[in-house]
């Protein structure tokens, strides 16, 4: 495929990109990661984690079921960094200068699982291929990868199956960009009105790491 | 007019630099959340302010020599697109991606560097400009903006980034400096047109050697007194070497400055036991100058829990005590003399340092009268900075005939600025170290994020509260080492000679 768009460039030709099949050949490359890191970011609108506004969320992922996130929140204009980390079925909770807590399963429930955003089932690998209106937009190189831009709509339930506690009030417009040779998924930018009271947010998912050596902290409470 | 004008613009450009000395303290919290430094991270803030420092310190000796061969206008235009530069580039931090920590801490190094070589231009303009009595006092409104900017900074910035909350906000600041600066230029430009100044003197040259040295001495310093880990230690991990090549370097720079300096400055100044107290004493007013600019801010918006605005507003009634001390300073100063004047000064901020080192958490609810007592502690500490400012900058130009005075109060304004440099290094390192031996690492079981946030909140307040009473005393100790020191090495009343 890289070698007929390169053709088509040359000859001036606007290359035909199945948008469905880039999608598609995105969830199968990404349904096979054991391991992932991806860096989310609010660029627009405002989303609320437990009372303290969203800045951004990074974390590397273990799959089936392991994760170590920062989540990085604003309590009026002082940042603080809070750390979970979910590892062999427990949840672990650090906030600055203390120790590892274990949460219990009712205090865990209000953190998002990031390994639940690469599950086979319901994460990106389901959703990926399923939104309509899907579009080629162009071929962009992200970061040294050349890759396929594509444009899709999801509806409120895909969106909320990939995170729990993103739930729109409308359908969100999405951008995905996808390896061009390997297929995985590098970037993806969703906009809806998921933001807290419904209102408009964009939030930028940058996704690196696949299957390289993640480090998943070790708590001690 | 011609003179009071280009003497203007170039107080004014030299006013908007000084400014943005300390502009950041008040929207340091903002300017890191934006690039998304969480406040466990706070030390890697201490650059930002000491890289300004640091490039104020290299470029101010340099310069003025620099401008003889170059000429006042062309050099000063240099300084200003220089620190015109350095402002975009603090105005970008966290824009880009490759903008990050470094990106600012190199903006501010070159604004450092264009602010700094802009004191001894204005010194020099001044010079150029008056001779005689007319001399002296144009040499001390240049000086006493530089002054003015500094300490205002805080509050400036703090103003103006709340004014300008939708245009911006802490951005803003850094980009208003470009049209400033245009203004200040071009104003300048033209202005000098009108106006006959010195020719160059092709025999002068700048010293990149020493340049390089004071450039290389400082940046050692401020990495050895670099906090990297302060939660395990108060010093960086490279204290010793890069401590040492620090002090070799800066002794080989000032053995150097002496030589090269001794047809500038005569030997018997060097020598003069007025001179050097002077000079300590600068170093050690500068060090506790310092806190109040930086800490003051801080410890409103750690502890006091006081907005951006207002944490800059706290600091309102020690800007008003140091010009009113600065002129009743100028007064006493004719009548009892530059020892006492400058020793009582500083003893006046050493006492309301002590008194702030007590202070609670809900200081801001305590009054005396009508009059909260700590507006009433920063007012008398501001006043002790003013009393003790301009006896210091007198006793040396007393010291020195009227052709060198220029070079004399670029002097006194670059160990004050020293002072400043090397009294946030050492105290933002024993600071945040002490502030982690405080806290600990506590134990938080609350229900729920929110409620562990709000704890820890209150313990973190406590720990920074506990931090800065003991940076208070340390201030005070500072105050009076240097009143002890004015008191034997300053000449009593009307006991002084030029040389």
């Amino acid at each position: 495929m890289a070698a007929a768009l390169a053709l088509m460039a040359c000859s001036g030709q606007q290359p035909s990109i199945d948008a469905a099949r880039v999608l598609r050949d995105g969830a199968a490359a990404m349904a096979q990661l054991k391991t992932v890191s991806a860096t989310l970011k609010l660029t627009k609108g405002t989303i609320s984690l437990q009372g303290f506004a969203l800045v951004s969320a990074k974390t590397s992922v273990r799959l089936p079921s392991d994760s170590d996130t920062v989540y990085t929140v604003k309590e009026q204009d002082v940042t603080i960094g809070i750390q979970v980390v979910i590892s062999a079925g427990h949840v672990y909770l650090h906030v600055p200068f203390s120790t590892f807590q274990e949460l219990t399963a009712t205090q865990a429930a209000a953190f998002p699982d990031m390994a639940k955003l690469f599950d086979s089932t319901t994460g990106l690998p389901a959703i990926i291929p399923a939104g309509s209106n899907q579009k080629y937009v162009s071929t962009d190189q992200l970061e040294g990868t050349s890759t396929y831009q594509v444009s899709t709509t999801y509806t409120p339930d895909q969106i909320h199956s990939l995170l729990a506690e993103l739930n729109s009030s409308g359908p969100v417009a999405a951008k995905v960009w996808v390896g061009v040779s390997d297929h995985l998924i590098r970037k993806a930018v969703l906009d809806g009105a998921f933001g807290d009271g419904g209102k408009q947010a964009v939030v930028e998912v940058s996704i690196t790491g696949f299957n390289a050596a993640v480090n998943i902290t070790s708590p001690t409470p | 007019m011609k003179r009071p004008l280009l003497l203007g613009l170039a107080g004014a450009g030299l006013f908007v630099a000084a400014l943005d000395a300390y502009v950041v303290v008040t929207l340091l919290p903002a300017m890191l959340g934006d690039v998304g430094l969480t406040i466990e991270r706070f030390e890697q803030a201490t650059p930002i302010i000491t890289g300004f420092l640091a490039g104020y310190v290299v470029a101010m000796p340099l310069l003025g020599a620099y401008s003889d061969v170059r000429g006042r206008i062309p050099v000063y235009g240099a300084c200003l697109v220089a620190f015109a530069a350095g402002s975009a580039m603090t105005a970008t931090f966290g824009v880009w991606s490759f903008a990050g920590l470094p990106w600012l801490v190199a903006g501010r190094f070159i604004q450092g560097l264009g602010g700094g070589g802009l004191v001894p231009l204005s010194l020099a303009l001044a010079a150029d400009l008056y001779v005689g009595r007319a001399r002296t006092v144009a040499l001390g409104s240049v000086a006493a903006l530089q002054e003015a900017g500094s300490v205002f900074g805080p509050l400036y910035g703090a103003t103006l980034a709340a004014a300008a909350a939708t245009a911006g906000g802490w951005r803003f600041v850094f980009w208003l400096n470009l049209p400033l600066t245009a203004i200040c230029g071009a104003g300048l430009v033209l202005a000098s047109r009108r106006v006959a100044l010195p020719d160059r003197d092709a025999t002068s040259s700048i010293d990149w050697l020493s340049a390089l040295a004071l450039g290389l001495g400082l940046g050692l310093l401020v990495l050895a007194l670099y906090p990297d880990d302060p939660e395990h230690r108060a010093a960086n991990s490279l204290l010793l070497p890069a401590g040492v090549a620090a002090l070799v370097v800066l002794v080989a720079y000032g053995w150097r400055q002496v030589h090269r300096l001794e047809p500038l400055i005569p030997r018997d100044l060097l020598r003069s036991r007025a001179f050097i107290g002077a000079t300590a004493a600068n170093l050690l007013v500068g060090g506790a100058l310092i806190v109040a600019l930086v800490d003051v801010p801080l410890l409103a918006r750690l502890v006091f829990k006081l907005n951006q605005l207002d944490s800059g507003l706290l600091l309102t009634q020690f800007l008003i005590g140091v010009p009113v001390g600065a002129a009743v300073g100028g007064l006493l100063a004719g009548r009892i003399g530059n020892r006492l004047t400058g020793a009582l000064g500083i003893a006046l901020s050493a006492a309301a340092f002590v008194q702030m080192s007590g202070w609670p958490a809900d200081e801001l609810s305590l009054h005396t009268g009508p009059l909260r007592q700590a507006d009433v502690a920063l007012a008398v500490c501001g006043l002790g900075f003013g009393l003790v400012i301009a006896p210091l900058t007198a006793a040396v130009l007393a010291l020195t005939r009227g052709q060198v005075h220029g070079l004399s109060t670029s002097l006194v304004v670059l160990a004050r600025t020293m002072g400043m440099l090397v009294g946030l290094s050492v105290l933002t390192a024993f600071g945040l170290h002490r502030f982690h031996q405080i806290l600990g690492t506590p134990v938080l079981t609350d229900p729920d994020l929110r409620a562990r946030v709000k704890h820890l909140e209150q313990l973190v307040a406590a720990a920074f509260l506990q931090e800065y009473r003991e940076i208070f005393v340390i201030a005070a100790a500072l105050c009076v080492a240097a009143a002890v020191v004015i008191a034997f090495a300053l000449p009593p009343a009307r006991k002084s000679g030029g040389i």
